[in-house]
């Protein structure tokens, strides 16, 4: 079979148009990135390629054509022989498309029998086949596990196995990796190509990560609000973007290998907060409510220990479940650690933040991850920034107010803001609003954990400077908690790595970054250095630094 | 609250707020609107519908249109002072038990499981047999009947909140417990709170007339429609309008109650049936 081509083209016009004449074609064993922040459109441009809306969409026009054949004139039954036979689809959440209650191999043979008409033994044969040629531990044990007994990487390389089943000639991924840790993701990808080169499939890959898509793909197309502004091969569109916004996009991806201008250190000042031997583990449920909680399991921190200097930006790296955000949660005094201790401006720090003096509750402000969740949903941006006005600065009414505006100005936000309520507002937009929340207490250190991960690149690009200003003019210090080693090399001076609840690592940030002494930190660089190659150093972007070979 | 115009204007919705609000003018205004005394024997017993009494007399030769119309104030006023002080204790300590969870939390939820083990109908036999059939003994029934309920409905989805940033945040603050409770859950559970009024209401009104029907809630002479369709089963095979007309008074207002509920829940964006919130 030669020539396989798919044309496609789709103007949307009726109910808010989410994609609107798109077209491009692929020829057969080519894979194409499909690029664009959230609500973009690549999503609904990707799952029409299987005949598909989400609820509430349709495709108005144009047509999609597989191998010769226009999918929106199939019927029903068509399609669906389509869907898993030649196209095939593998979603961002390899949890929720698994049915948790079925093993996770009858699941796949039940695919396996769709498409290939073949008996239950037949079949259970062919999905340990397909469990082995995506990598999967011992496949006859897995075959029986349910899906809550997988990680995460194996769910989604079960839910990839799935997709094969038909023995697809298009493939398409939606963020197959996005909700997945970078150690993980580097394996998924690493299968995935494989797979590309075995099978001889054709791949849609969806991502909002430009370096995953620069090494993926051999062409890409980047969306803006539901167009198509750019496509090319992956290499010309990277190195020569010719759209504005390709270039802006670009040059938003956070990189390891440029010089952060992070906030300095005040030379020679005396810590602001010191943390020692920090360990804290998770109490397990008591049985009967006499007997003591149970203290099995892992602890979620050792032994961790580092300090931040005043007016310093530290940042705190690590996957999910490295206990970072624990770290944070005990020094803002949420929760009390199990040992260690705790020293802010040269004084013992109480664990609990109702047992601090209220100027330490004041000079100590968090910044969570969820900016929707971290605003009430009931109080107009003014109730939020006058509240702590009110109880650390004793601000109230037209001053209070005024102060609010002030701050909100800091963020370039519009003083109208004040009279919305959150909802109203984009995710960066509220982002900002927290942010000002945290500043209006005129804090001496922030914590700020994984702030940006919630946004889109160019957002998070924006949220970050306008953060180091706010820094600069108000002179705290700040500790910067993220996954994202591009982000922590934008903001931060020093870097801690954290894994399994201790520290591996710590140094200068570009120092670390360059030369990772741990065999950890390693992995990580290099995770999140590949796709470098592809990315080009556009002028204005590298402006600080000349790109350094990690 | 945001209030969704569009769930207010389906055709149940709006039958179910017609039926509600004719059920409550009635009730305030039975004594000016009803031709005669409720309680005046006024007729011959059991005279049928049409002519001087538009819906007959009773056994007693009481008007029947008359009794009708008195017949839902008491009910109303007994289960609505009833229900606002369930839903409104219940409320508060749902909030307290999911905030300062632990001993609390427990002994709250034991006592729940407690009462809602208990047939109703048992809970209720006992409580009247024990303390008489006074209106406050009723109101205090129908609050400890539905308190429970509120309470682990207002607890859930309080606790959906105890660990969002914008709660933290006010924990960070130095904020009281009170000030908490108020300023930053209550706020956010009133959308469920309210609907949860509405469900109980319709429960509390059926519940009475059934506790009525069987002796136990309101008692003689006082027009009830419950102890209406209990007098009038007696003469059920040759005067039935007599079961008929209380009953479908009963039923009108449940299903306007229920209607109202579904239409409320739908506008806040709510489940009625599950008495939970889909988004906040």
């Amino acid at each position: 079979m030669k020539g396989l081509g798919v044309g496609y083209r789709r103007p949307d016009g009726r109910l808010g148009p989410a994609v609107i004449d798109a077209a491009f074609s692929l020829a057969e064993g080519e894979s194409l990135g499909l690029v664009g922040e959230s609500g973009s459109g690549k999503s609904t441009l990707a799952r029409a390629l299987l005949g598909y809306c989400r609820p509430g969409g349709v495709i108005t026009s144009g047509e999609i054509l597989l191998e010769g054949e226009d999918i929106r004139k199939l019927d029903g039954a068509g399609i669906r022989r389509l869907r898993g036979g030649r196209v095939a689809f593998v979603p961002q959440n390899p949890l929720s498309s698994l049915t948790p209650h079925l093993r996770v191999g009858s699941q796949v043979a039940e695919a396996v029998r769709i498409h290939r008409r073949c008996g239950a033994e037949e079949a259970r044969q062919a999905t340990l086949e397909l469990f082995a040629a995506v990598n999967l531990p011992d496949p006859a044990a897995l075959y029986d596990r349910f899906p809550h007994e997988l990680s995460g990487g194996q769910r989604q390389r079960v839910v990839i196995s799935a997709a094969l089943a038909g023995e697809p000639r298009l493939v398409v991924l939606d963020e197959p990796t996005t909700a997945l840790d970078k150690t993980t993701e580097i394996q998924v990808l690493e299968l995935v190509r494989s797979l590309r080169d075995r099978f001889k499939a054709t791949l849609v890959y969806v991502s909002h990560d430009l370096n995953v898509v620069a090494e993926m793909c051999d062409r890409v197309l980047v969306m803006l609000q539901g167009r198509v502004v750019e496509q090319g091969a992956t290499a010309r569109v990277y190195r020569a973007p010719a759209h504005d916004y390709t270039r802006r996009l670009i040059a938003a991806v956070p990189r390891i290998d440029r010089a952060a201008q992070a906030v300095a250190p005040a030379a020679g000042g005396e810590p602001i907060l010191a943390v020692a031997d920090l360990a804290y583990r998770y109490a397990t449920r008591r049985r009967w409510p006499w007997s003591r909680g149970a203290d099995d399991g892992r602890p979620a921190l050792a032994g961790v220990s580092f300090a931040v200097a005043a007016g310093e930006t530290l940042g705190l790296v690590g996957e999910s479940g490295s206990g970072k955000s624990t770290a944070a949660a005990i020094i803002a005094g949420l929760i009390a650690p199990a040992g260690g201790s705790l020293r802010f401006a040269g004084k013992p720090l109480p664990p609990l933040a109702s047992a601090r003096e209220p100027a330490t509750r004041r000079r100590i402000q968090i910044i969570f991850q969820d900016p929707l969740s971290s605003l009430n949903p009931r109080h107009r941006i003014e109730a939020i920034l006058a509240r702590p006005l009110a109880l650390f600065h004793g601000l109230a009414g037209a001053a209070a107010r005024k102060r609010a505006g002030e701050l909100l100005g800091q963020l370039q936000l519009d003083p109208a803001f004040l009279d919305c309520y959150p909802r109203q507002l984009s995710g960066g937009q509220q982002q900002r609003v927290a942010i000002a929340r945290a500043f209006a207490a005129d804090p001496d250190l922030i914590i700020c954990d994984e702030i940006t991960s919630a946004l889109d690149v160019s957002v998070q690009a924006q949220v970050l400077e306008l953060l180091k200003s706010l820094q600069r003019r108000s002179g705290a210090a700040c500790l910067f908690i993220s996954h994202d080693l591009g982000v922590i090399a934008q903001v931060a001076a020093r870097v801690v790595v954290l894994r399994d609840g201790t520290v591996r690592e710590t140094g200068a940030t570009a120092e670390v970054f360059r030369r990772p002494a741990d065999p950890y930190t390693r992995t990580l660089v290099d995770a999140a250095t590949r796709g470098y190659a592809s990315l080009p150093d556009l002028p204005g972007t590298s402006a600080a630094a000349n790109g350094t070979e990690p | 609250m945001r209030i969704d115009p569009f769930a207010l204007r389906k055709p149940a919705a709006l039958l179910g707020l017609a039926l509600v609000a004719i059920h409550l003018v009635l009730a305030l205004f039975s004594p000016w609107i009803a031709p005669f005394d409720p309680t005046e024997l006024v007729g011959g017993r059991v005279d049928p519908p049409g002519g001087e009494f538009l819906l007959g007399t009773d056994a007693l030769g009481r008007d029947y249109l008359s009794r009708l119309l008195h017949g839902g104030r008491m009910a109303l006023f007994v289960t609505f002072t009833g229900v606002v002080a369930a839903v409104t204790a219940g409320s508060l300590a749902g909030i307290a038990a999911a905030w300062f969870g632990g001993t609390l939390d427990d002994v709250l939820m034991r006592l729940c499981d407690v009462k809602l083990a208990l047939p109703g109908i048992l809970f209720v036999s006992l409580f009247i047999t024990g303390f008489g059939e006074s209106f406050g003994v009723l109101v205090t029934l129908i609050g400890l009947v539905y308190f429970p309920g509120v309470i682990r409905i207002v607890r859930a989805q309080a606790l959906t909140q105890v660990n969002l940033g914008y709660v933290k945040a006010a924990q960070l603050r130095g904020e009281s417990a009170f000030s908490i409770i108020a300023r930053e859950i209550l706020p956010n559970t009133l959308d469920v709170v309210y609907v949860e009024f509405a469900i109980r209401m319709s429960h509390a009104v059926l519940l009475l007339s059934t506790m009525s029907y069987l002796g136990l809630g309101l008692s003689p002479p006082t027009p009830d429609w419950g102890l209406m369709v209990s007098e009038g089963v007696g003469q059920l095979a040759f005067a039935p309008w007599l079961v008929l007309f209380p009953a479908v008074f009963i039923s009108t207002l449940v299903i306007g109650l229920n209607f109202g509920a579904e239409a409320l829940a739908g506008a806040l964006g709510l489940d009625a049936s599950r008495g939970h919130v889909g988004g906040t």
